[in-house]
Formats: C-alpha cells, structure tokens, sequence
C-alpha cells in the first residue's frame, strides 16, 4: 500500500526559519541533558586504587584460569604470576632458578632440585608430588600447549623429597621445566582428566608472586602480591588488566592514566601515541612474523594448483615478492622485511639469507628462473605451462586482518610483473582455519597468515613443518624427509654450537625450498605513562606479555 | 478451549521451532569450533577426537540435536568452547547488565517519550509540534553506533567526567554497597542516554498520532462541549485512549532491546547480551551462540504473548478469533 505523505498541517509542511531555529534549540538541549545529569549525579566517596597497582589495557579478555585448556596469551600472561614454573626466562630471555634452584641436563634425563619453604596460595606446603604430579597429568592425558614437550616422557620420580628426575626417551635440547605451570596435587588429584578439561579454575592456587584478587568476565582480572612469595616480592601491590573493546577508548584510557601500559598497540593508534607527553611509546623485535604459504600437499586428494608443487615456481613468486615494500607499506613500517621461519628474536639460532641466497625483490631472476622451466609468457600476459595452463592461483586472506589483505594486495601486483596471476579472495579468520587445515583434501593455492612462536625455543617453529604436523600445525602440507630427520637431531642435540648449526641448516632448508615466504617480521609496538612506573627492561618480544614475567617483578612506582 | 490457553500453547511450539532452527542454522554455518581450540597446540589426532568427545562435537548432527534438547530441558545449555565455563553462568551475567541498561533506558524513553508526544499531539498544528517532530525525526535517523562514538568523544575526551567504558570503574575500591550503585549509575548514563536519544522518537511519533485522533473523535467533542478544563480534557480522556498502542510498541520495543542494544553495548564495552552475542560469533562459539539466541527469541515471543493479555485487559473490544 502507498501513501501519500501528508503535511499534518500548512506551517508542518515546510520548514520555516523559526522552526529551525526551535530544532536547532531543542537538539542542543537533547545534547546537554547528560551534562545536567552528570551535575546531578550523587557524590560518591569512592577511590580508585592506584596505589602501587600496575594496570594493563588490553584488547581480548582471558579464557581460563586453567592453564591446561587456556588458548590465549592473555591467559597465560596472568597465569604465569599465579603459577610458577620449575625454570624462568629472565629479562634476557635466558633460562634462570625459579621453583627449582637448579636444574641439570644429563642425557635423557633433566634433574630438578626443588627450592625450600615454598607454600601454595592457601598455605599449604609445596612438595616434589605436585611436581610429579602435574608433569604425569599433562604427558598422559595431552593436556594443554605444553603436553607437545612432554611427549617423549617416560618417568617422573622423586630420588628424594627436594629432587625430581624427569626421565625421557631421548635427550631433549628443550627443557620443559621453563613453560610447565606446576600445579597444586591437593586441589587437582581429586579429578578425573575429563573433570580436568573441564575445569574453569575459578579461584586459581598456585605458588607465584601474585594472588587471584578477582575476575569480572569481559572486563577485568585483578591479582594481589603474595607477601609469602619465595622470591624478591614486587614492588606492585598488585597488577590488574582491563579489557577495551575499542583501540581508541583503550589509548584514551593510557592517556588519562586509567591505565599504566598497553602491550599491543595497534599500529594505527601508535603515531598518536608516540608523541604523547608522559607516554614512552617503544617497537620492539617479536616472536612473531606473516607468511605466505602455498599449498604443497602432494596428497592426491589437494585440490590446491598442481604447479605450485614446482619448486621453481615458488621460487620465482619468491623473487617476485618485495619484502621491504610489504614492510613500509602495509605495515606503515612497524615491520622489518622476512625471510626465515626463525624471528630476529631467537638472537644466535637466527640464519640469515646472504648474496645468491637471497630470494627476494628481483624480478628479473623470477623471469629467467620461469624462462629456463618451460614457462613462457602467454598472449595475454600470463605465462603457461607445458599444456597450455596459465600461471593462475587463488590467494586467500583474512579480511579483518587488514596488513594481509593489504601484503596479498602488494603481491599480486609483484606476481603481475612476472606472469603470474594471482586472484584475492577475503575470508574470515574461522573459515581461513577450516579451509587451510582441511585434512581431507586442503581446496586452496596460496594464503596470507601469521605465526608467533609460543616458546623461547627454535623448536616451536622449526615444528610446524614437519611430516607429522599436517593434520597439527603443518599449514602448507611440507613434506621433506631431509628436514624431518634434522628436526630430530637438533631437539636431542644438547651441544648449544652443534644445534645452533642444525638449526640454521634447517632454515635454509626451508627458506629454499619456498613453501613460506615469510614475508614481515612484526614490530611489538608497546607504550607506557612513564610518569607513573619506572625500570622497564625492553626486551625482544616486549616488556610484558613475552616469555618473561620479570618486567611485572622489577619496576618500581615512580618518586619511590 | 480458553483462547488464553490457546495462546499459550501457540507460544511453547514456537519455542521449540526456534531451538531446532537455531541449534541446525549454527551448525551449518562453515567452520569446525575444534580447529580453533586445538590450533598451535601441536596435537596428536587422538588428542583431537578426544576434545571433540569432551565437547559433544562427536556423533552425529541428529545426535547432538538430540543430546541438546534433552540437556536444555534439564536447564543446562551446555558448556561454553571460548570462555570454559558454564553457558547458563555466562549468560545469566550477561543477561543481568543487559537488563539494568534496558530498564534505565525503556523508563526514560516511554515516560520521556509519552510525555512529549502528548504535548505535541495537544500542540497539534502548532509551531510545537512540527519543531518536535522534526526534531525527534532527526535524532531517529542517526545511526546508535554514530550517537554512541559522538557521546564518547564529546564526554570522554573533550569535557571529560563521564566514565566511556565498562560497568564499573577499574580497580575502584568503594565504602559501601551504595558506592558500588553509585559507579555503575555514573558508567550508565552515556549508554542510556545513547538509546534514549535515538529511540524516543519513536514513542513521541507514536503517541502524538494517537493523541491526534483520539482528539478528533465525536466524544471528545461532546467533553469539550460539557466545558471540562483543558487539562482534563487531554489527560483524562484524550491521553487514556491515546495510550493503546503505545503499550504494545512499549512491549515490542523491550523485547527488541534484549538484542538490539549490541551497537551501544560494543561502544561502550557494557558486558551485556549484545557484547556477549558479538564476540560469540567471531569464536565461533555455538552453546553460547544458540542460548544466546534463545533468550532473545523467547524475549520475543513473552512480550508479545504479555502485549496480548494487557491489551485484551485494557480494551474489552479486543477478542481473539478462533
């Protein structure tokens, strides 16, 4: 049905210059009746506490307090202040003492001598069973990120009350011991593994510097200092995270001093962050880098392009590809250009592409490379194959991750200038997961994702490769029998300078054969109110929210 | 059978449609909720199929309907895949900071709303009432979300003095209960004057209307004749049959806040069912996806259901057809 709109009467029906003006009146009252309504408001005695209590703002709330089924960084963030490991990475990055005083590699075996006079949060004595304890619960059930280091575990035993042996079936260049939150046997025995994966934790115990103060879901989580802590107590009464759910309300809130540090600054907010009176804003290296990948499942049932299996053809999309123009461009430079799977961070595991290894921003070597492979230029500007296939590939990238939309943008017009034609399509980040990882025939050519190495260990990321982990972690479907069998004698390999050269043996490996290019290693872009905490250790991967919880331990209030 | 009875029985089918559409729509959706737990986890295949058992993503999808159903009869919605924890724990908080939001802001837009539209619609023809309801038209068609920025930019950044974010105030240590009352009011304000702002027009727009015509009927003629004063005139006989509708767009309107409130919500990081709903959805998380969607529909149909019983209660004439 239509109608015709009708005037309720003549003077309704146009807009004269006093109605107007009535509007323009009424709609500055509408605006200031919060004004009046803030006047009116009650007086209220509340206090904010910030006395000696150091506030974080971050973006995403914690999952869990328990450590076996959390997924989150934030997640572990706070639970490494509640529960202490049996090892710690120190401001460093180098392991140090924590609940064990030492620990000695011998072979298979790792000894831990446990510290004395420790004490869970409720009081209890803390004793070499917990140890066990929690080291047998993970190993035997796959419980959690760390069951990955544990799955060559044969025994966990006490030789006597203050030293555990942890025995393997080969020796292990990684020691567990730093990333295994030890928890307490008194509060976790009594449940079944099920009862386990489904434990919220809600009032975690642990034995760490800090105590659970209180969580509001969504919004916030605060911990006390635990006076009775083993170590130097912290000079923070307390440290606290709120969540935003906007970057700019959470910069707002650094600015006003609502918080003291912000751990992930989006790139966006940094430039109106850097020069901010009080406010020391800081980009450091990270653990964490953006990769294009290529489907080299040789599984008959890849629906992935048949010619990205070449090898050359990667490496010519590889030389194609200018790292440093993704770096400045799409990342606005808070990126330096990829190249390894390996990060910078990992300081002398890192191997680095020199002179004729370099794959990277050199055109003319991808066209003589598909030149001499029998790919020539076709009519219309792509080049074929043999029979006649054009150089054509789908790329796919998160459309919310707008630094990938905007890498796969750069290379498709790189990969233009050489023949090759790539076609964007934006997905979102569950359907880039069950596209990538579909095990029962992976339907896709190229994608454009990222990586952060969740250990201090090269063998986090030099893992993901591997023949076993395609079904696990193996995004590109990489099968290389040669990289595997390294992969074995670096992680048992307890010589530091003979890993070291097994390491970069693998990188290089890898870098060559171009199932990654790794495109950008990211920036940790950090910033702080340097007016109200001083002593922060900038540290590759950051202040906070890094391997290390020290930074949380050091820093004193400012005029202390 | 009792035409309420009726009703009633009509409203519990439509329930149990809205389950089993709900439950298959969130399952069919492209996407397998494992692959988001178990990534960089480095798991063995076993360890997989174990978590999927854990999580009743086993069996089949006739399987798990049928697991689903049984469960929600006894009250549990089941366990959520992102926050671990129970759904009904989550939202039931949820649902509680929704309803304090929806309350505030449902008072002052219908008394608020009711209170200018009568003055317009007595007004009618006047230079007050078209300033109204234009000004009320311009303020409908702004966008929540944009209202919402502007507040927090214009309280937040510029004058300051008005908390832009959360329920609370981080870290607030408070005297007493009424320090706890007195911060949440203070975080209140901006959200609810938000949906104030953009939803008032609707009950002004509505009652004056309503006011109009009633104004114009024989027995408001007859009153006005009878030389009853001006006042009584409009609020005893004009304003009481003026009100009808606006009971029902008052009930419709609730059960649309329920959900509708997700713009405001994610401005103002209020921890409510609109911010539960959205970042749900980007986990992929469906128990707390599927609850939430039923707290919404079942809003839906209880207002409505509601409406009818009020309306038939205020207006006799009103009868249902059988």
């Amino acid at each position: 049905m239509h109608t015709e709109p009708q005037p309720d009467s003549p003077e309704g029906a146009r807009l004269s210059r006093r109605t107007l003006l009535r509007t323009a009146l009424l709609t500055g009252a509408f605006l200031a009746t919060p004004g009046a309504l803030a006047a009116c408001a009650p007086a209220t005695t509340n206090s904010v506490s910030t006395n000696k209590l150091l506030r974080v703002g971050w973006k995403s709330d914690i999952d869990t307090f328990n450590p076996l089924t959390t997924v989150t960084t934030e997640a572990v963030e706070v639970q490494s202040l509640i529960y202490d490991t049996l090892m710690a990475y120190g401001l460093d990055l180098k392991p140090e003492a924590s609940l064990a005083t030492a620990a000695k590699q011998d072979g298979a075996t790792i000894t831990y001598t446990l510290r004395d006079g420790v004490t869970w949060h409720d009081g209890t004595a803390f004793t070499a069973d917990d140890v066990i304890y929690t080291f047998e619960l993970i190993a035997k059930n796959e419980l959690g990120v760390n069951a990955q280091y544990l799955v060559d575990l044969d025994t966990a035993k006490a030789t006597d009350p203050k030293t555990v042996v942890l025995t393997f079936k080969k020796p292990q260049a990684f020691d567990p011991g730093l990333v295994v939150p030890i928890l307490p046997k008194h509060i976790w025995g009594t449940k079944t593994p099920d009862e386990v994966s489904k434990f919220p934790n809600a009032d975690p115990i642990g034995t760490g510097p800090f105590t659970f103060k209180e969580r509001k879901q969504g919004q916030s989580v605060a911990l006390s200092r635990n006076e009775k802590w083993w170590g130097t107590k912290p000079a923070a009464a307390g440290a606290s995270w709120q969540v935003y759910t906007n970057d700019d309300l959470m910069a707002q809130a650094l600015k006003n001093g609502e918080v003291d540090i912000i751990p992930q600054v989006p790139p966006t907010v940094f430039a109106g962050l850097k020069d901010t009176k009080d406010l020391t804003s800081v980009s450091l290296d990270s653990f964490s880098f953006h990769h294009i990948g290529f489907n080299v499942s040789a599984d008959k049932k890849s629906k992935g392009n048949p010619l990205l299996l070449d090898k050359k053809v990667r490496q010519a999309l590889g030389y194609a590809l200018d790292r440093k123009q993704v770096a400045e461009i799409a990342y606005a430079g808070y990126a330096s250009p990829g190249g390894s799977i390996l990060m910078p961070s990992f300081g002398d595991f890192y191997w680095e592409p020199q002179g004729d290894e370099v794959i990277d921003n050199n055109p003319d070597k991808a066209n003589a490379l598909l030149d001499s492979a029998g790919y020539p230029m076709g009519p219309d500007g792509v080049r074929q194959a043999s029979d006649g296939t054009p150089l054509k590939f789908r790329i796919i990238a998160i459309a919310t991750t707008s630094t990938d939309v905007r890498t796969a943008q750069l290379f498709q017009a790189s990969a233009a200038k050489v023949g090759i034609k790539l076609d964007l399509s934006n997905v979102d980040s569950d359907t880039m997961a069950s596209t990538v990882y579909n095990t029962a025939g992976p339907d896709w050519d190229i994608f454009v994702w990222g990586w952060d190495s969740g250990v201090n260990d090269p063998s986090y990321m030099l893992g993901v490769p591997l023949t076993s982990q395609i079904g696990g972690n193996n995004d590109v479907f990489y099968s290389n029998p040669s990289y595997d069998a390294l992969y074995d004698q670096q992680a048992t390999e307890l010589d530091r300078t003979k890993r070291i050269a097994l390491v970069k043996q693998m990188q290089q490996m890898f870098y060559d054969d171009s199932a990654y290019l790794v495109a950008v290693y990211i920036k940790k872009l950090q910033s702080y109110k340097n007016t109200a905490w001083t002593g922060w250790t900038e540290t590759p991967g950051g202040m906070i929210f890094n391997f290390t919880r020290d930074n949380y331990l050091k820093v004193t209030p400012k005029g202390s | 059978m009792s035409p309420l009875l009726r009703r009633f029985l009509i409203l519990l089918a439509s329930i149990f449609a809205i389950v089993t559409f709900n439950f298959f729509l969130f399952h069919v959706i492209p996407g397998d909720p494992l692959r988001l737990i178990a990534r960089s986890q480095h798991l063995t295949p076993e360890a997989v199929a174990h978590l999927r058992q854990v999580y009743g993503l086993d069996g089949s999808l006739l399987e798990q309907y049928v697991v689903y159903l049984n469960n929600l009869l006894h009250g549990d919605l089941g366990y959520s895949f992102s926050l671990q924890e129970n759904v009904s724990d989550i939202v039931g908080r949820a649902l509680v900071n929704t309803l304090l939001l929806l309350t505030c802001s449902t008072i002052i837009v219908v008394v608020v709303g009711i209170a200018i539209g009568v003055f317009a619609g007595s007004r009618h023809g006047k230079k007050s009432d078209s300033t109204t309801v234009v000004t009320s038209l311009v303020f409908w068609s702004l966008p929540t979300f944009w209202v919402g920025m502007l507040l927090v930019f214009i309280f937040g950044v510029w004058i300051g003095g008005l908390p832009i974010s959360g329920i609370t105030t981080p870290n607030a240590v408070y005297p007493n209960v009424f320090g706890v009352a007195s911060d949440v009011a203070r975080h209140l304000i901006l959200p609810t004057l938000t949906l104030a702002l953009v939803d008032i027009a609707f009950f002004i727009i509505i009652t004056r209307t309503s006011l109009v015509e009633v104004m114009g009927e024989d027995y408001m003629l007859t009153a006005r004749g009878k030389g009853l004063p001006r006042r009584r005139l409009v609020w005893g006989h004009g304003v009481r049959n003026a009100l009808l509708p606006v009971v029902t767009a008052s009930v419709l309107y609730i059960s649309a806040l329920v959900a509708g409130a997700i713009q405001v919500e994610v401005v103002f990081s209020w921890p409510g069912m609109g911010l539960l709903t959205y970042n749900s959805v980007l986990s992929r998380d469906y128990p707390v996806l599927e609850a939430c969607f039923l707290v919404i529909s079942v809003a839906v149909l209880v207002a409505n259901f509601c409406a009818d019983v009020v309306y038939r209660r205020l207006d006799p004439r009103v009868t249902v057809t059988s």
